[in-house]
């Protein structure tokens, strides 16, 4: 595999939505490839980062109760 | 080059579903439905824009699931059952009040990959941990409507391509290129933010 192949497949391999035998073969190649390693470990990063930041906000407690109360006590 | 799908044994549930006792039935919705208020929060608020309209969005949604709760099969995807009806109920009802202006066009976004910018300066992407948690959500927000349900479903919720698919109604094919584009616009979003802020040496794009 070479590098343009398997920066072609770096989201969907990271989102783990490929094949077992794509994955081996990416995997496989990221092992002894410094740049393509480097790559993908920089995709993880950020990846990694939209989901923490973004899901630091939960829903606020009032909106739990106003909802517990429209559904279980009317 | 499909990704093989969770194996989900298309066998019918082995008896059918009793009628629940209000009991049962409140118990079930909230182990089951009430867990993801969270996520469902989280969502109406980026598709809306407003705490205020994102409130109300999911209260209606967690109100039409509870009525409808017969229709849910115990055990399925749940997330992915009341994101559905929260992003029908945003399209009909909430989305023309919403903040959010569709000027974007599409086509005609640069790619633009975040790697190949810092690579020299900051391979480690050590600038990400001086970004706050507000410009991140900031940059998802300014992503246009069909990139932004995109990246939050997956990259925020966790959805895989199917289930996003799904919950959007769009091929998978569809679900692969909005991540792609979106993920690469947000890049572009935060690299001219870290610029801006002195974070990251470069050169802001525009």
């Amino acid at each position: 595999m070479r590098c343009r192949e398997c920066v072609e497949h770096l989201y969907e391999y990271l989102d783990r939505e490929v094949t077992p035998g794509l994955e081996a073969e990416i995997r496989a190649h990221i092992e002894h490839c410094p740049p393509c390693s480097q790559h993908f470990d920089f995709e993880t990063l950020f990846l990694k980062f939209v989901r923490v930041r973004c899901r630091a906000q939960g829903a606020p407690l009032t909106l739990r109760r106003r909802i517990l109360e429209q559904l279980f006590e009317e | 080059m499909a990704p093989t799908p969770p194996s989900t044994p298309p066998t019918p549930p082995p008896s059918p579903p009793a009628a629940l006792s209000p009991e049962e039935r409140r118990a079930s919705f909230e182990r089951e439905a009430l867990a993801h208020l969270d996520a469902l929060y989280r969502v109406a608020l980026r598709l809306t824009g407003n705490a205020s309209d994102a409130e109300d969005l999911v209260q209606e949604t967690m109100l039409r699931a509870y009525r409808s709760w017969e229709r849910y099969t115990p055990g399925t995807n749940a997330k992915g059952w009341l994101l559905t009806i929260l992003r029908h109920l945003f399209i009909n009802e909430y989305r023309r009040r919403s903040r959010h202006p569709e000027t974007v066009d599409v086509d005609t976004i640069e790619p633009f990959a975040l790697f190949q910018e810092v690579q020299e300066e900051d391979p480690q992407g050590a600038f990400f941990d001086r970004i706050v948690d507000e410009e991140v959500l900031r940059a998802v927000d300014q992503l246009p409507e069909a990139f932004r349900e995109a990246v939050t479903l997956s990259d925020v919720e966790g959805l895989s391509y199917e289930e996003v698919a799904k919950v959007l109604d769009v091929p998978v094919g569809t679900v692969k290129s909005r991540l792609y584009r979106g993920r690469r616009l947000l890049q572009a979003k935060l690299y001219d933010y870290a610029v801006s802020m002195g974070y990251i040496k470069g050169q802001t794009k525009k």
